[in-house]
């Protein structure tokens, strides 16, 4: 008889839980033996992989997947390898509490088309870390490379002495069996990585869940910034893996009066600026209207398929489509993200309306994400990051790397980036182990003199005022 | 590696471990008891006819691998329901177990 869908979700939960079980039992120096080296087994698997995930999912460039490879391995585990994560934490004679580590549980992770290996590795080594049993659901689109990702991390823990079963691969299952798991009782967390509906039913689910959307991310460059650096900055971050990295470029404002320095350098650095017919053109392939969510059949692509998609012609060589928008919304299809190289680009009149400009991008899909800045007055800086809500804002920065960090600044290198209230989540940090434990305080009693030495008979009389108390409150005694 | 101690007037197979039950050891030790049951004879047939028990003392031991509690429950199986239970579990042990979610089926104190 086939099994149900409840059956098979209760036998992958019940291995999780057995090897979460006997993983809470190992000490800091077992669990970090086997995050070495199942780090080192991904490490060097990181061409293969590339090329493996470049190959099924016709997504990307397989060098720029490598490096992806190498932040969700190396990077990450440089970012943990010293961290605390088993037993005692830290101890603070002064406050006598002591904090302790504990694991969290199974952790379904479901990984996206986009980049596929580099975030199974990563999820595998910060629940590994944290000595939380994983289990990864591949995107239907990358179920290969995905799997292989995780067969060669699994291989090297059990050889390091990991339990059985510490990482699971589902098959790419029905989306009924995804919802089934990420319901299931005996399941810790949901660490989701995809879009809107992804995200939204981890969150209803009824288990806690980190699910990281989708970003729109705007970028100001200030009559400060250094032009020729910031238009080769964009080109290299927007370019990356095909623009594939959802903290990419997906809008780029000026002002007037230097838009056209801006165009020009652009131009100069093999930008090709789309005329209005082949905006519309473009439009068309790339945002699908029902839903004004970017068509899957663009994401990653080089513009030279864009361009045949879209029945354009374009200067060989060229780098990135741009397209001038008058505004932001449905009626500016190409306003909303895109994970191509395609980018839109906005002149502003002054300084206060290319702000209003990069609010409304920034609330347009990619509320608490992430956004940039290129600009060489601090006053400026700290103006734009104030009103944009974003969980990162990278200055003078390529945002793809920026916001993945590890390599242009000092945020953690990760890949799930929360995005605060605004997207939903509860953090706006860059996702890490030290997200995927439970801390245990020890309080140990250490009075509170100064409550103590208050008069209390003064809280049950109705006429002592908050001056009163207050004052009763800090007098030395 | 496993002790075995049969109590022919109690019908009771006492089972006693080392202190590390990792998942090489487990394999080893699931064989042994497997032998141990199939030589006495209170201990084979048709499950709801068997009249003996069987108790895993863990005094000893202070790790136990996902594949060891497999091997409870495979032996808890092949008793009637109550006739299995785990005892002497350090408090480690006894978490592990709880964490499993099997504590009360594999009667563990």
């Amino acid at each position: 008889m086939a099994e149900t869908l409840q059956e098979k979700a209760d036998d992958v939960l019940n291995r999780a839980i057995l090897a979460a079980a006997e993983f809470q039992q190992f000490d800091q120096a077992q669990t970090d033996h086997i995050v070495e080296a199942v780090f080192k087994a991904g490490l060097n698997a990181r061409v293969k992989l590339a090329k493996m995930a470049v190959e099924e999912t016709g997504i990307g460039i397989w060098q720029h997947k490598v490096w992806k490879n190498v932040i969700a391995t190396q990077l990450v585990y440089e970012s943990i390898k010293n961290e605390k994560t088993v037993g005692s934490i830290s101890d603070d004679p002064v406050t006598g509490i002591t904090e302790i580590a504990q694991p969290l549980g199974p952790v379904f992770a479901v990984t996206p088309v986009t980049n596929p290996t580099s975030t199974a590795m990563y999820k595998i080594l910060i629940c590994l870390k944290t000595r939380n049993p994983i289990i990864i659901s591949a995107h239907r689109g990358a179920a290969k490379c995905t799997a292989e990702a995780a067969r060669i991390c699994y291989e090297a823990a059990l050889e390091a002495g990991a339990p059985e079963d510490c990482i699971q691969v589902i098959s790419s299952g029905s989306r009924d069996f995804t919802h089934t798991i990420m319901a299931h009782p005996k399941l810790a967390l949901i660490l989701a990585t995809g879009g809107t509906g992804l995200v939204n039913a981890a969150y209803s689910s009824g288990n806690p869940a980190i699910g990281v959307g989708p970003g729109n991310v705007p970028v100001f460059i200030d009559e400060t910034a250094d032009l020729p650096f910031a238009v080769e900055s964009i080109i290299t971050s927007k370019t990356f893996d095909n623009g594939t990295i959802c903290a990419s470029e997906q809008s780029i404002v000026v002002e007037e009066k230097m838009e056209p320095q801006v165009r020009k350098e652009f131009e100069r650095q093999h930008c090709y600026f789309l005329t209005p017919e082949e905006i519309k053109k473009v439009e068309k392939i790339a945002i699908v209207p029902e839903t004004m969510s970017m068509s899957p059949f663009i994401v990653g692509q080089s513009v030279e398929t864009i361009a045949t998609k879209a029945g354009i012609t374009v200067p060989e060589g060229t780098k990135i489509l741009m397209a001038k928008l008058d505004g932001v919304g449905k009626e500016y299809p190409l306003s909303h993200e895109v994970l191509a190289p395609i980018l839109a680009y906005y002149s502003a009149k002054n300084y206060h309306q290319a702000i209003h400009l990069c609010i409304d991008l920034n609330y347009l899909g990619g509320i608490g994400h992430s956004a940039g800045i290129y600009s060489n007055n601090e006053k400026r800086i700290m103006e734009f990051s104030q009103v944009i809500n974003a969980g990162r804002i990278v200055v003078n920065t390529p945002t793809s790397h920026g916001a993945v960090g590890g390599t242009y600044n000092m945020l953690l290198p990760s890949l799930t980036l929360g995005c605060g209230t605004g997207g939903k989540n509860i953090t706006t940090e860059n996702i890490s182990a030290k997200h995927l434990i439970n801390i245990q305080r020890v309080c140990r009693r250490k009075m509170n003199d100064k409550f103590m030495s208050v008069n209390h008979a003064l809280y049950l009389d109705e006429n002592s005022n908050d001056a009163v108390l207050q004052y009763d409150y800090h007098k030395n005694h | 590696m496993v002790t075995t101690d049969y109590n022919n007037n109690e019908k009771i197979l006492t089972c006693s471990f080392p202190d590390r039950l990792d998942t090489n050891a487990s394999l080893v030790i699931g064989e042994e008891i497997n032998n141990t049951m199939g030589s006495i004879p209170e201990l084979n047939g048709p499950s709801d006819t068997i009249a003996a028990r069987i108790v895993f003392d863990m005094k000893d031991t202070s790790f136990i691998s996902s594949s060891f509690i497999r091997i409870c429950v495979a032996t808890a199986k092949k008793v009637p329901a109550g006739h299995f239970s785990i005892r002497n579990c350090d408090p480690f042990i006894k978490k592990t177990f709880k964490i499993s979610g099997l504590d009360i089926i594999l009667n563990v104190t």
